[in-house]
């Protein structure tokens, strides 16, 4: 058990310790703002921190008499995400000169409903058109593991925060794979649900098709947690579930006893650094998976991703793309430009082949409970690196960091990243994904393979 | 075929100026080579042969 002030705890630690009376919540968020300043020079994760509001939060905390199952749990959230008082800026200037949100966002309210007390805004890619983390009007959040490489992106800021060990939990989102890129380079156990299942109201869009919304953590208990506090209906979005909330964290000790588990292959045993296939291996050799699917069309999934996500991100942008070129990063600028002028018939079929990429997914888990696969082809890159090598063959950084992750949010599988720490390099992740609804299955994988030492997430 | 090559340069003059997206030369090759790269991405899709049975799977509900 770690010592609750420090960066090594975990929210289930910290809630014990402040339910328990051990300590007291503005305590734990004294520490946790002292420690975002110390980290903030060298990660560059945060871009608000609220320490007035929070430490009123915590003055709460303390007086109540049950203040919740995450009692005392600083989070932050990726500044896509509404926070009362504050222009919603999804890692842009143009939105920074918006308006300020009236209230929080809807995942913001569940969290401090359950005792959680919100501590800042994350850094983020642009519009979150990005696999990076890099922003040229914020500067790039930098991987606390070594501060000259990404965090990967597009929820850059929430991967460092956690990974530097600021906070033990922040919420992301994760249209193509921007919870699981910088759950997997940052070396951070990462969950994105199934599409719907979290509600996105109150945070800024990208691409209203695949957008999800979830939490990274450095335990997978502490995933668990948060997601329960955060389920259930909202009809304020309108793709979100009706299904009433389905605790998980009762069934993490439950151990893998008849899961059936596989490894992908075909399309993800491609196209990746032999450390990102030693990742998989390592994991399916301690889950003692020797069994293969294949996922089928998978090279037809992630196109159809990027071509929904191009167009209809550029479709959303249109009108500041018209008036404010001048004012988007760079980076983000000319991707979301291409993607206004690209054919409607590319958008229709990427729609149509949804579904049937989707039925025929969904038949392999009549055979199989959780697949295996990489999370990202490669470890961290080099900040400002364009392109990289992956197979021998050269491919731009920003597009291939997603190739593993976008074949499956598409079609709004449930996904839990696990970190391997490797002893000499940066860490990587692997994809625990599931059928849609059975999050619990994931998460039982993950906390079996952190029992068995397999997979943690120290912080830097 | 090389002749079968579409002319992506002035794909994206025309539909730039068919929607009024002003592109500023600075910023024109870089969405040309986008736009490149999207047909490159999207082979995989425009490959795939559907059926007429499949429509989209939209979330929309009335």
């Amino acid at each position: 058990m770690s010592d609750p002030l420090s960066k090594a705890a975990t929210a289930s630690e910290i809630a014990h310790a402040v339910t328990t009376r051990k300590v007291k919540a503005a305590a734990v968020v004294d520490a946790a703002l002292k420690r975002i300043e110390a980290a903030e020079p060298t990660v560059n994760a945060f871009t608000d921190i609220l320490a007035e509001r929070a430490r009123k939060r915590a003055a709460e905390i303390d007086a109540s008499k049950h203040p919740g199952p995450l009692a005392g749990v600083p989070f932050a959230v990726k500044n896509l995400f509404d926070i009362a008082g504050l222009p919603t800026r999804a890692g842009s200037k143009i939105n920074n000169d918006g308006p300020k949100a009236a209230r929080d966002g809807a995942l913001i309210r569940r969290l401090e409903a359950a005792g959680a007390i919100l501590v800042g805004g994350l850094n983020m890619g642009e519009y979150a058109y990005d696999f990076t983390g890099e922003n040229a009007h914020y500067g790039p959040s930098r991987n606390p593991h070594d501060p000259s490489r990404m965090t990967g992106g597009s929820s850059g800021g929430s991967g460092a925060a956690v990974a530097a060990g600021e906070v033990p939990l922040a919420l992301g989102s994760d249209t193509n794979g921007s919870i699981r890129v910088p759950s997997s380079l940052c070396g951070l156990f990462g969950l994105k649900p199934t599409y719907g299942r979290l509600s996105r109201a109150g945070s800024f869009p990208f691409v209203d098709a695949l957008d999800h919304l979830g939490p990274i953590a450095r335990s997978t208990e502490d995933l668990a947690l948060s997601f329960d506090a955060m389920q259930g209906p909202d009809p304020d979005d309108p793709a979100c579930t009706h299904m009433p909330p389905d605790p998980t964290l009762p069934h993490l000790a439950e151990g893998i006893e008849g899961l059936r588990i596989a490894v992908a292959g075909d399309y993800f045993a491609k196209g990746g650094e032999p450390e990102a296939c030693e990742a998989v291996a390592t994991v399916a050799t301690a889950l003692d998976a020797s069994h293969t699917v294949v996922l089928p069309q998978a090279a037809a999934a992630r196109a159809a991703a990027y071509v929904i996500t191009a167009i209809e991100g550029a479709q959303l942008h249109l009108p500041r793309l018209k008036t404010r070129p001048q004012d988007f990063d760079p980076d983000t600028r000319e991707r979301f430009m291409a993607g206004a002028l690209l054919p409607g018939s590319w958008y229709v079929k990427a729609q149509r082949f949804r579904r049937h990429y989707r039925a025929n997914v969904l038949k392999l888990f009549n055979e199989v409970d959780v697949v295996l696969a990489p999370a990202t082809p490669c470890t961290a890159p080099k900040l400002g690196q364009v392109m990289m090598k992956l197979g021998g063959v050269e491919l731009p950084v920003r597009a291939s960091l997603g190739l593993f992750t976008q074949p499956i949010s598409f079609i709004g599988l449930p996904v839990v990243v696990v970190p391997l720490q490797r002893r000499r390099g940066l860490p990587i992740g692997v994809q625990l994904i599931a059928r849609p609804y059975n999050e619990k299955a994931a998460l039982r994988v993950a906390a079996f393979l952190e029992k068995q030492g397999v997979v943690s997430a120290p912080p830097a | 075929m090389a002749k079968d090559k579409p002319d992506v340069a002035r794909l994206v003059d025309e539909a730039a100026k068919a929607i009024g997206l002003p592109i500023a030369p600075e910023y024109r090759p870089n969405v040309i080579l986008n736009v490149e790269r999207a047909l490159a991405i999207a082979q995989p899709l425009l490959e795939v042969e559907l059926g007429d049975e499949l429509t989209p799977a939209p979330v929309y509900r009335p």
